[in-house]
C-alpha cells in the first residue's frame, strides 16, 4: 500500500508540469493581452510594452515557463494583473477556504439525502415510493440553480423572515444552509440515482440471494451486503466530485454573495490574469490527484478485494 | 484496520454534520419564528452608518487605479490638489487656489495650510512631487499615469526610463507647487482630479508591500478595515481639511448578493433596480418607486462603422443604415425606456452637449435612396457586426436592429460574438467591419469623447475615421481658452461627425437607483467623484 502512494506521489510533479506548461503556452498565445484588459478601450502600446517588458512577458517562452516554475517551487505566485499590487496567493487562499466550506456542506447534503433514498428507491422498486423518487430526482436535477436560489430567497427570507438574503460565516454559520441546500440538492439527485441504479445491481448479485438464503434479517441484508457494494461505484463519483467543487460554484457564490474562488476563477479567465489563472489550475490539478488517491484508497477498504501493489 | 469500522466513522461523520447543519436551522427557525421580522445583516441598522453593496475594488492604490470601482473608494480615502463638486465643475481641494502663466503652460498651486494626513502629518508639496514621481516610475506599472500625467514636462521621459525625476514638477516651498506642461491644454486642470495626481504619503507606501491595506490617506474617509473579497469599512477622518463627513462608517459588502431582496430586507440602504425589477419601480403604485433615483450616466453606446473598409468606405452606406433604424422604438420596446435615445455623440451632461443637436433620425426613404444612390448599390458586401459577449444567445437590442435593416432596406446583417478580450485586440487592429461597443468619460470635457474617438491621429478612434475639417477644429479647440468658443467649436466638430455618420450614436445610460428613506443627500453622481461626506442619516 505504501509504496504504492508514494509511487503515486511520484507522478505528481510529471502530471502538474505537464498541466502547467500546457496552460502557460495555451495563455501565452491565445488572443488577448490582460494590460490591454485592464486599458479596456483605452490604446496605448507604450504603456502596454513598458508593462509587458517589466512583467518579463516579452521574453521567449521557455525563460519564462523555467522562471515561473522557479518562482512556484519557493511559494511565489506571482503577482495579479487585474488586483494591481496583490499577491496572487493572498487572493486565493482565504478565498479557496471558503469555497472548501461551502462544497463539504454541500457534499454533506447530497450524501445525506441520496444515498438512503436511492437505496429505499431500489429496495422498492417498482412501487409508488420509487417512482415518487425517481420523478423527484430528475424535477430536482433539472432546476437550474438561478431558478432554485432566488426561490429559496423569497420563501425563507422574504415570505418567512427565517434567514439573512446572503452573506459567509463559514461552515457552522446559519448563512451557509441556503447555499448549501441549492448546490446539495442536484447532486442529491445525481447521487441518488446512481445509488439506486447501483443497489438494484447488487441485489440481482448471487451472495444476495444467499445472504438471504441463510437467514440473515432484511436489516442486515441491506446494510452489510447490499449497502456496502453498492457504495463503490458511488463513491468514485463523489470523490471526483469533491475535487471539482474546489473550483466552486460561480453562480451559487455570486448569487448569495459568498467570497469564494468561484468568481475568481471565471473573472481572472475573461481578464487574461495569467497568474491567477495558473495558480488556480495548480491547485485543482493538486486537488484532482489527491481526490483519485482518497479513491483508490478508499477502494481497498471498501471492497478487501482490491489490493495494490 | 477493520473496513467496518471506517464506513461507520464515515458515516458518523457525515451524521454530525448534516445534523449540526439541522440544528442551526432549528435554531433560526425559532429565533425568526417568533417575531418573523427577518434576520437582518448586523451592519446595518445603526444611525451614522451606510450599508451598501460595492464592487470588489482591483486597487487602492490611486496610481494603480484605472476603473471606477477602484476609483470609486479612492477618491474618499485619498484626495489631490482639485476635485470635481456635484456639477463637475472643478473646484479647488487640497490647493486652495492657482495661478496659471499667460502662456497657460505653467500652473502654480497655493496648498491649503494645516492639510493634514489622516496619521496627523502635514502634507506638503513635496509629497505632491513624490506621489506624481512614483505613478511614472517604471517599476510601479501604471496604466494611467501617461494619460493624465503625461502633459507635464518630464513624466514621459521617466515612464520611458530616461529620467529620474519629472523636470516640470517644481517645489518651490512647503505649500506651493508649480507644474509645467508641453502645451497650452485647458483639460490639464481636468486631468489632476484624477486619483493618479493625488497626493500620498512616502512613508505609508514603502513601510510595506501590501500599504493599500492600511493607507494613510487625506480624504474625508479612512479605511477602517477591507477584507478581500468580503467588505470594506470607512470610518470618518476626523482631521480632514474640509468640514467633515456626517456619516460615521460606510460599510461596502464585496460579495455580491441579490441586491434587491437584500434592500426589501433592509440589509443594504442603497441597490441598484435591474431590468428585472424596473417595472416595480417604475410603478407610482408601488413603494419602490418613491425611493427610486434616476441618474443620467456620461456614456455612449453606438455602432461603429470601420470607414477603411467596404461598404462603409462610402458615406452613403453609412447613412442609409443610420437612416434605417428606429432607435426610440427599439429603446422603447425592447429597453423599456432605461436609456435616452443618443442624437449626437456627447452624453447630457457633458459640457458641449447640445441639445439642439437633431442627429440623422428615422426615415426610411431616405435610407433607401441612399443606398440605391451608393456605389455599393448592387453589389453591397456581406455586412458582420462584432459584438463582445460570450453568450449563445443575441442581445434583443442587437436582434432588433437587425431586423429593421432586414425590414426596411431588406439587407442580411450578420453578428458576430467575440470575447471581450480577444474582442480588445481585434478591434484595435481594426479587424471588424463594424462593431457595437461604447465609451465612458473619464473626465468631463468633450476633448475626451471627440478628440480620443475621432481625431485622425488617436489611437483610440477604431472607426478609422479622418475628416481634415473635423480634425482642424478639434486641434482650435484643444487650445482654445475662452470656454464658450471652445464648446462651439467642438459642437461644429460634432455636427460633422454625426452627419458623416461615422458611427450610429444608439443611446446614452442612465442608473436606477433605489435608496432608503433614511438616507439624505445622498447624491448620485454621472461619474465618480467623492459624495460620501455629505450623506447622513435620519429617523432610521
Amino acid at each position: 500500500m505504501v509504496p504504492y502512494i508514494l509511487r503515486r506521489l511520484l507522478w505528481a510533479p510529471v502530471i502538474l508540469a505537464a498541466v502547467t506548461l500546457f496552460t502557460f503556452t495555451l495563455g501565452l498565445y491565445g488572443p488577448g493581452d490582460p494590460v490591454q484588459v485592464i486599458m479596456g478601450l483605452h490604446v496605448n502600446p507604450e504603456v502596454i510594452d513598458r508593462i509587458r517588458s517589466e512583467r518579463g512577458l516579452d521574453r521567449p517562452l521557455h525563460e519564462q515557463y523555467i522562471s515561473y516554475v522557479a518562482k512556484a517551487i519557493r511559494g511565489d505566485l506571482g503577482e495579479s494583473y487585474t488586483y494591481r499590487g496583490q499577491r496572487v496567493s493572498d487572493l486565493i487562499f482565504g478565498r479557496i477556504g471558503v469555497s472548501a466550506q461551502l462544497g463539504l456542506a454541500a457534499t454533506a447534503m447530497a450524501l445525506a439525502i441520496g444515498l438512503p433514498l436511492g437505496l429505499i428507491a431500489a429496495v422498492k422498486q417498482g412501487s409508488w415510493l420509487d417512482t415518487a423518487v425517481v420523478s423527484a430526482t430528475l424535477f430536482f436535477y433539472s432546476l437550474p440553480i438561478f431558478v432554485t436560489a432566488p426561490v429559496l430567497q423569497i420563501l425563507l427570507v422574504l415570505q418567512l423572515g427565517l434567514l439573512p438574503t446572503g452573506g459567509w460565516g463559514g461552515l457552522f454559520d446559519v448563512r451557509i444552509i441556503m447555499p448549501a441546500i441549492v448546490m446539495g440538492v442536484p447532486s442529491a439527485a445525481v447521487l441518488t440515482r446512481l445509488m439506486r441504479a447501483s443497489t438494484l445491481d447488487v441485489l440481482g448479485q448471487d451472495y444476495v440471494r444467499t445472504a438471504r438464503s441463510k437467514g440473515l434479517f432484511e436489516r442486515i441484508v441491506l446494510t452489510r451486503h447490499v449497502g456496502r457494494n453498492a457504495l463503490l461505484p458511488v463513491f468514485t463519483v463523489v470523490g471526483l466530485s469533491l475535487a471539482g467543487l474546489v473550483e466552486g460554484a460561480f453562480i451559487t457564490e455570486t448569487l448569495f454573495g459568498i467570497p469564494g474562488i468561484g468568481r475568481l476563477a471565471v473573472d481572472s479567465l475573461f481578464a487574461r490574469d495569467y497568474p491567477v489563472v495558473m495558480a488556480l489550475t495548480l491547485i485543482v490539478a493538486v486537488a484532482f490527484i489527491l481526490a483519485n488517491l482518497f479513491v483508490d484508497i478508499g477502494y481497498t477498504y471498501l471492497d478487501p478485494r482490491i489490493r495494490y501493489q | 484496520m477493520d473496513s467496518r469500522r471506517i464506513i461507520v466513522g464515515v458515516v458518523l461523520l457525515l451524521f454530525v454534520l448534516v445534523l449540526g447543519l439541522g440544528v442551526a436551522l432549528a435554531a433560526v427557525l425559532f429565533r425568526g419564528g417568533v417575531g418573523g421580522t427577518g434576520v437582518s445583516a448586523p451592519a446595518a441598522g445603526k444611525a451614522g452608518t451606510l450599508t451598501t453593496l460595492g464592487a470588489d475594488p482591483p486597487t487602492l492604490d490611486p496610481a494603480l487605479a484605472g476603473d471606477v470601482d477602484s476609483a470609486s473608494y479612492i477618491v474618499e480615502i485619498f484626495s489631490g490638489l482639485v476635485t470635481l463638486n456635484k456639477k463637475l465643475q472643478i473646484e479647488p481641494d487640497i490647493a486652495e487656489r492657482w495661478q496659471v502663466s499667460p502662456d497657460g503652460k505653467v500652473y502654480t498651486f497655493y496648498l491649503r495650510p494645516g492639510v493634514k494626513f489622516q496619521d496627523g502629518k502635514p502634507v506638503t508639496a513635496r509629497d505632491f512631487k513624490w506621489a506624481m514621481e512614483r505613478a511614472a516610475d517604471p517599476r510601479t506599472e501604471s496604466i494611467l499615469a501617461d494619460t493624465y500625467l503625461g502633459d507635464i514636462i518630464g513624466i514621459r521621459d521617466m515612464l520611458q526610463g530616461r529620467a529620474k525625476e519629472a523636470s516640470g514638477i517644481k517645489v518651490i516651498d512647503d505649500t506651493t507647487l508649480q507644474l509645467t506642461i508641453d502645451a497650452p491644454k485647458a483639460y490639464f486642470l481636468a486631468k489632476m482630479t484624477y486619483p493618479t495626481a493625488f497626493v500620498l504619503d512616502k512613508d505609508n507606501v514603502q513601510a510595506r508591500r501590501n500599504w493599500t491595506d492600511r493607507p494613510n490617506g487625506t480624504g474625508p474617509f479612512r479605511l477602517k478595515e477591507w477584507k478581500k473579497g468580503e467588505k470594506i469599512t470607512l470610518e470618518r477622518n476626523s482631521l480632514y481639511y474640509r468640514e467633515v463627513a456626517k456619516l460615521e462608517r460606510v460599510n461596502f459588502l464585496l460579495a455580491g448578493g441579490s441586491s434587491m431582496t437584500m434592500y426589501e430586507n433592509n440589509e443594504i440602504d442603497i441597490a441598484g433596480v435591474g431590468l428585472a425589477d424596473i417595472d416595480r419601480a417604475m410603478d407610482p403604485s408601488n413603494a419602490l418607486n418613491k425611493e427610486l433615483t434616476v441618474t443620467p450616466e456620461l456614456n455612449v453606446g453606438y455602432i461603429g462603422f470601420n470607414v477603411k473598409m467596404p461598404p462603409f468606405d462610402d458615406v452613403k452606406v453609412r447613412q442609409a443604415l443610420t437612416y434605417a433604424v428606429d432607435k426610440e422604438k427599439v429603446i422603447s420596446v425592447v429597453l423599456r425606456n432605461l436609456v435616452e435615445p443618443a442624437r449626437g455623440i456627447l452624453p447630457p451632461g457633458m459640457p458641449g452637449y447640445d441639445s439642439s443637436l437633431k442627429g440623422l433620425g428615422f426615415d426610411v426613404a431616405k435610407a433607401k435612396a441612399l443606398l440605391a444612390d451608393s456605389k455599393y448599390k448592387d453589389n453591397l458586401p456581406i455586412i458582420t457586426i462584432s459584438i463582445p459577449g460570450t453568450g449563445a444567445t443575441l442581445p434583443p437590442t442587437s436582434e432588433a436592429i437587425i431586423e429593421m435593416w432586414k425590414t426596411n432596406l431588406g439587407l442580411k446583417v450578420e453578428i458576430q460574438q467575440v470575447e471581450w478580450a480577444t474582442y480588445l485586440d481585434d478591434l484595435k487592429k481594426h479587424r471588424f467591419q463594424a462593431f457595437e461597443v461604447g465609451w465612458v468619460a473619464d473626465y468631463p470635457d468633450p476633448q475626451n469623447f471627440l478628440d480620443i474617438l475621432f481625431h485622425c491621429n488617436s489611437l483610440e478612434n477604431n472607426s478609422q475615421y479622418c475628416n481634415s475639417q473635423v480634425d482642424g477644429l478639434l486641434n482650435q479647440a484643444g487650445v482654445e481658452i475662452d470656454p464658450e468658443k471652445r464648446i462651439a467649436l467642438y459642437r461644429q466638430a460634432e455636427k460633422i461627425i454625426v452627419d458623416d455618420a461615422a458611427w450610429i450614436p444608439l443611446w446614452h445610460g442612465k442608473s436606477y437607483l433605489v435608496i432608503k428613506p433614511w438616507v439624505k443627500d445622498y447624491f448620485v453622481p454621472p461619474m465618480v467623484i467623492p459624495i460620501l461626506k455629505d450623506v447622513h442619516i435620519e429617523g432610521r
